[in-house]
């Protein structure tokens, strides 16, 4: 289980002056599900890439199953799926060509069987063309070519978008499912609901660099707590300034929330004597906290 | 080589290239159907031909005027543009986008991350681009000998037809390498079809202007089409070893040199 399956080390990447990560590092073990979260243009993209040996390193080196993403990237690939971000495949192909396409270049006997099974969970036509298909079902058929394989290690990139919450549920339940009988997960989104709900551990990755890898347990055990406070006369919001750690956005002009790592205590003395007509302590959601170390 | 990537690439383009073999073949059987119609007027025609520049009668090749009026002389000075010209085309364009297209259609996500090798899917649709271009050439060369039989009105020597043809193919595959060169310049992938065109047509007429411009005959050693002798009529006609050389020696240097640009190329979509 502590084995890495997934080991970088100093990789950076530049696009001629341009920065895509500088030197990252990180360990995913195997068996693990692990989040890699990050807005848009944060170097998520870039990673999985090299990784994928889809782009090259500037520097640095990346190993999966313990080989070199670049000298021995076919070996690796036997063992590999990957959900790109973008869905668009053979428009020419229907989907039962293309799923066969994919499977004839792994060592697999029951390829077709799982195509089936997929499909069927899916709940997709193989017979259907490629380029007739919506955006969700598009995702739907990048998501069983991952798979028809039975892959040791399954990277995806922003893997949700298009599909519906019901396919999500069922997609999240397959995965769940696969990770149990062993499968490790690399799962990269900016939408932090969906890798709280499946992974364990989550690196954030911020302007080409890791700020944090953290067990996502940990990371909401943190002493941050979500405060807000309705007032019910107007008070001046800067005396409240040494008690934020992150100002959060309410869109009322009598309601102050924040997260506070202090000491519960003191904050309660502070209010004491406060006119209110409400205060909420509670535990802050992933995405406060992400907000927070994000503008760390 | 992968063979499930090679069956798939053949698949793909085997529309594209029925529909070129087709085009030009009607263009040279529509040509040669006015051979005999042209050879019977010889004298007229040579009436008409005195009147024109000489320069004009050696763009095509020839060296004389009364080479135009044996079957082997007309089919070589007219049907050069289908051939030569559109084969050239053909092949540019198509290696041009063999290995681009996966990228500016976004499928080298997929491509790329099966368990395959760079040499392997260079190789593999590399393959394609020369079976098709051997292919092309097959069809349109046989297209052209079976009108030739139609048309003749005596015997020709076939030797001079072979070694045109062998000139069309290395041509044909000196572009098919050009094309994969340039694709792996782009950076940013998009199709380059039109300079592909743009670039067989320039390419062509700089050899134009400098068989009937003597001013700028030198000029003529940049276009490929200058090494392709098409005066078959002459009885020294041969394969020159110095144009294989230039033909097979280019065509691999740019492959070569492909392969390693594509080998560390990286894959943006």
């Amino acid at each position: 289980m502590n084995e890495p399956i997934i080991e970088i080390t100093d990789l950076s990447k530049f696009y001629g002056k341009d920065r895509g990560i500088e030197n990252i590092n990180l360990e995913v073990r195997k068996g693990e599900v692990f989040g890699f979260i990050g807005p848009n243009g944060a170097g998520k993209s870039t990673t999985i890439r090299i990784l994928m040996n889809l782009i090259f390193p500037t520097r640095g080196s990346a190993l999966i199953m313990g080989k070199d993403v670049v000298r021995k990237t076919k070996e690796i690939k036997h063992k590999l799926g990957y959900i790109p971000s973008d869905a668009s495949t053979y428009s020419s192909m229907d989907i039962n060509e293309f799923l066969n396409y994919c499977v004839r270049f792994y060592d697999v006997t029951d390829g077709r069987q799982r195509i089936v099974e997929l499909t069927n969970l899916f709940e997709l036509d193989l017979k259907r063309k490629i380029s007739d298909l919506s955006m969700g079902n598009k995702k739907k058929v990048s998501i069983i070519q991952s798979l028809i394989h039975n892959p040791l290690l399954l990277i995806m990139d922003e893997p949700t978008t298009g599909l519906d919450p019901l396919m999500k549920s069922i997609f999240f339940e397959l995965l769940r499912s696969e990770n149990q009988k062993g499968m490790t997960i690399f799962f990269s989104s900016h939408i932090l609901s969906e890798v709280q709900t499946l992974c364990k551990r989550v690196a954030i990755i911020k302007e080409g660099k890791i700020i944090q890898i953290e067990d996502i347990d940990s990371m909401r055990k943190k002493q941050l707590k979500k405060v807000t406070i309705e007032f019910s006369e107007p008070v001046n919001i800067e005396d409240f300034d040494f008690l934020i750690t992150e100002k959060l956005n309410t869109g009322q002009e009598n309601v102050l929330s924040f997260l506070y790592s202090g000491n519960i205590n003191e904050l309660v003395v502070f209010l004491t004597g406060k006119r209110l007509n409400n205060l909420m302590i509670e535990e802050p959601s992933l995405d406060e906290i992400f907000l927070h170390y994000y503008r760390i | 080589m992968n063979g499930n990537l090679f069956k798939k690439e053949f698949k793909r383009n085997v529309f594209s290239l029925i529909l070129w073999m087709i085009i030009i073949t009607v263009l040279i059987t529509v040509t040669m159907a006015v051979y005999r119609t042209f050879a019977a007027n010889q004298s007229k025609v040579m009436d008409m031909i005195s009147l024109v520049p000489k320069g004009l009668i050696q763009f095509k090749g020839v060296s004389s005027f009364g080479d135009l009026f044996s079957v082997l002389g007309f089919y070589a000075a007219n049907n050069v543009i289908y051939v030569m010209v559109l084969g050239s085309i053909y092949a540019i364009v198509l290696s041009s986008n063999i290995l681009l297209k996966e990228e500016y259609n976004k499928t080298a996500e997929y491509l790329l991350t099966f368990p395959l090798t760079r040499s392997e899917i260079f190789l593999s649709k590399s393959a394609v681009l020369i079976i098709n271009i051997l292919l092309l050439n097959l069809v349109t060369s046989m297209a052209g000998l079976l009108c030739l039989e139609l048309v003749k009105n005596d015997a020709f020597n076939i030797k001079p037809f072979l070694i045109l043809t062998l000139y069309t193919l290395l041509l044909h595959i000196l572009f098919g390498a050009t094309g994969l060169f340039l694709s792996t310049l782009v950076k940013r992938p998009r199709p380059v079809t039109t300079f592909c065109i743009a670039l067989v047509l320039i390419l062509y007429f700089i050899n134009t202007l400098s068989r009937i411009t003597e001013s700028v005959e030198k000029l003529g050693y940049l276009s490929p089409f200058t090494y392709v002798n098409l005066d078959v009529n002459n009885p020294a006609y041969n394969l020159e070893f110095l144009n294989l050389i230039y033909f097979a020696g280019i065509s691999l240097l740019l492959a070569v040199m492909s392969f390693r640009l594509y080998s560390r190329r990286d894959i943006l979509t």
